[in-house]
């Protein structure tokens, strides 16, 4: 059985609104760099190129958690899946990652701003989680996370939960902007009691910005392996994304 | 022997750079928080404000605090157990957990990812120097660091290096990497000679660079707390990262918000946990642990004037400890034998209301108070009772719940229920994890030792 790198790949024509044709432009370097990889590493590269239900039903992060009936579906076995954003690029050599699950739910702690997080987990907390406390220095960020089959039932159950409270989330995402199902996620983990492993920031960095290494001298590149180009300023539809990743891309698999 | 853990504090002016760090005033503020802290853990405070070498520029303050720690300790004959070295930009929340007891006695830092680029160049800078591939994945901010004895080689042998290579060290620090003192330095000397180092500790106790992760705000959203994020959320904030010469008045300005938290009335911790049994001993009692972290939680201002409705007085041990909390304490117990020896356990105390009811037999007629301790019968049925009795005749109160998760899980399923009923918040687990609950009898936890609830 091999292990998977699942990406969601989804083209929208949405002009007017977040998901613009020119939003999915820099994905392409991002399923380049994980083909190279998975290649490398004997790891079979799975991406979706349709949404499984309208993104007026549900938002499209929330789909992933379809993923158990999205492989089913394809007669893809598998061992364990890494479900990864299509805004990153992995570096041709970075190990590889699925050997220091101990399979368990793994994920990379969200480093960034706490200000996002700490609102995120209060306002989830308030509206959908009946006041349950989180521990916030566990909270992992959604766009890396290593699964297998013991977490079906979980995923299963972030589907329902989605659908048992679908008007509450869409409120939540309307209102408060702290996210989708990144937040859903950690509270599930964490009241469900599932074993995680938490991998360095290194597997998936993210907030590059805050950290000073997104610059000309490309210094994540030196310093990591999984680089997420998220929480970029100044990103009129993904532009800067589009900016960085071509740049990393050439960087890291055509000099 | 009486070996204590140590906190070695570092305030060591240096005149020459009184206008970079615009005075330094904020050393008292940290000073403050880690004297009261080391009264409140029980620990030592030792500070470190006279340099022991007086070339402060070949000997940089950074540099002497990790070089002198165990001469001075041992100059001073202070018999240490564990050491945390920690900076003078640091201030530690009054009830901060006694982190010495996370450390599994392995050298303790905390990593440090904030400023990325300047890590990177630092470590880059002194690559060759040390002709060494550092693992940057270990690599620890040096502000806060533990260790203890086993490590004193490894520290004596790290002043040899510098002694020995001053003048290198200097040009590199001042003139060729110009990114930090001894803090990479330190790293690489770790590395090399194999040091097992605990990166793990969690973010809480590691609290940098505020300004960068946003900290200093609040949840502008829900507007019902405005308590800045680092001091809701956080234990030790390292006022770093930002323009030095602001250093003081950020400081000055967060004591003058939290100072009331720093009574010395409320350092009393350690004898107030050794004057009573715990559930490693006594099994009709809660754990040290459980015990400590209410303490933590209600031992300051904010409940001194509070009153507490204590259901199950059992033998008494927690009521004694509520008692030096709480203004008053009213106290409920069926079972003659049982009140007797709480009353004995208790004599030296006046604020205790002890009383006699059947919790499960009578009309509800008992006092109101303003957190209620719910340790009765612990049966799903009994526990359900408590909470909607308490529900019915208490007006808002802070619910604790003990024994969560004793087997086989009654009073976690009716706690679970209530919170799912959307009557109870759950605000914080408290006391033990399963595996690490010592029971005098035996019993295997299936969840964690207790919980604090809100009404919603």
């Amino acid at each position: 059985m091999k292990n998977i790198v699942f990406l969601m790949n989804i083209k929208l024509n949405d002009s007017a609104g977040r998901y613009t044709p020119e939003r999915s432009l820099p994905y392409e370097y991002s399923i380049k760099s994980w083909k190279r990889w998975c290649d490398k590493n004997d790891v079979e590269l799975f991406t979706l190129e349709n949404l499984i239900v309208p993104m007026d039903e549900m938002a499209i992060c929330w789909q992933r958690y379809y993923l158990f009936d999205i492989l089913e579906a394809n007669d893809i076995d598998y061992d364990q899946i890494l479900m990864v954003d299509s805004d990153t690029i992995v570096h041709p050599e970075c190990p590889n990652f699925f050997e220091m699950t101990d399979h368990k739910y793994t994920g990379v702690h969200n480093e960034g701003s706490y200000d996002w997080v700490l609102r995120s987990i209060e306002n989830y907390s308030k509206h959908i989680f009946q006041g349950r406390e989180l521990k916030w220095w566990n909270y992992i960020n959604g766009g890396f996370q290593i699964v297998n089959k013991n977490h079906k039932d979980l995923f299963s159950a972030m589907i329902s939960l989605h659908n048992n409270n679908k008007e509450n989330f869409v409120y939540m995402q309307d209102t408060y902007h702290t996210g989708t199902d990144q937040t859903p996620i950690n509270f599930m983990l964490q009241i469900n009691d599932i074993e995680t492993k938490i991998l360095p920031y290194e597997y998936n960095m993210m907030d590059m910005p805050r950290k000073e290494i997104l610059n000309e001298n490309l210094t994540m590149t030196r310093v990591g392996w999984v680089y997420h180009f998220n929480c970029i300023p100044n990103n009129k539809d993904n532009q800067a994304t589009l900016y960085w990743m071509k740049r990393t891309y050439e960087e890291l698999y055509e000099n | 022997m009486n070996k204590k853990n140590v906190i070695w504090w570092t305030g060591i002016i240096n005149p020459d750079h009184n206008e970079k760090y615009g005075g330094f005033e904020y050393m008292e503020y940290s000073r403050k928080s880690w004297e009261f802290w080391c009264k409140r853990n029980n620990c030592e405070f030792v500070t470190f404000t006279e340099p022991i070498e007086q070339d402060l520029k070949r000997f940089r303050v950074n540099w002497q605090k990790a070089l002198f720690v165990f001469d001075e300790l041992e100059k001073r004959n202070i018999e240490y157990d564990q050491i945390c070295l920690v900076d003078s930009s640091a201030i530690v929340k009054w009830n901060t957990p006694n982190f010495f007891e996370l450390t599994e006695r392995k050298f303790c830092g905390l990593r440090d990812t904030d400023n990325m680029n300047w890590t990177y160049e630092s470590i880059k800078g002194y690559q060759k120097f040390f002709d060494f591939k550092l693992d940057t994945t270990k690599y620890i901010n040096s502000g806060f660091i533990i260790f203890n004895e086993i490590h004193k080689n490894v520290l004596e042998s790290f002043k040899r290096l510098y002694y020995d290579n001053i003048d290198m060290f200097c040009d590199l620090q001042d003139n060729i990497v110009k990114k930090g003192t001894e803090q990479t330095p330190l790293n690489y000397w770790l590395q090399i000679n194999s040091v097992d180092i605990k990166t793990d500790l969690p973010l809480p106790f590691k609290l940098t660079h505020l300004h960068r992760k946003d900290m200093f705000s609040y949840n502008w959203q829900l507007k019902e707390d405005n308590t800045p994020f680092f001091i809701k959320y956080g234990y030790i904030w390292f006022f770093n990262g930002i323009p030095k010469d602001q250093r003081s008045k950020i400081m000055k300005d967060t004591w003058n918000h939290i100072k009331h938290n720093y009574d010395d009335k409320y350092t009393n911790v350690h004898n107030i946990l050794n004057e009573v049994d715990h559930k490693d001993t006594a099994k009709y009692t809660t754990s040290r642990k459980f015990k400590k972290d209410i303490l933590d939680i209600f031992y300051n201002d904010k409940y001194k004037d509070a009153t507490i409705l204590e259901l199950g007085t059992s033998q008494g041990q927690s009521t004694k400890m509520l008692s030096r909390i709480f203004k008053h304490v009213y106290t409920v117990e069926w079972d003659d034998w049982n009140i007797e020896q709480a009353k004995k356990r208790c004599t030296d105390r006046d604020n205790i209301t002890f009383i006699k009811f059947d919790l499960y037999g009578k009309k509800w007629e008992l006092p109101k108070a303003d957190v209620v301790f719910i340790d009765a019968g612990h049966e799903y049925k009994h526990v359900i009772s408590d909470i909607n009795n308490v529900v019915d005749h208490l007006d808002n109160p802070i619910f604790i719940f003990d024994d969560y998760g004793l087997p086989p899980g009654e009073v976690r399923k009716a706690v679970d229920e209530k919170v799912t009923e959307g009557v109870l918040k759950l605000n914080k687990f408290i006391g033990e994890l399963p595996e690490d609950l010592v029971h005098a009898g035996g019993t295997q936890f299936i969840d964690k030792e207790g919980c604090i609830c809100n009404l919603r």
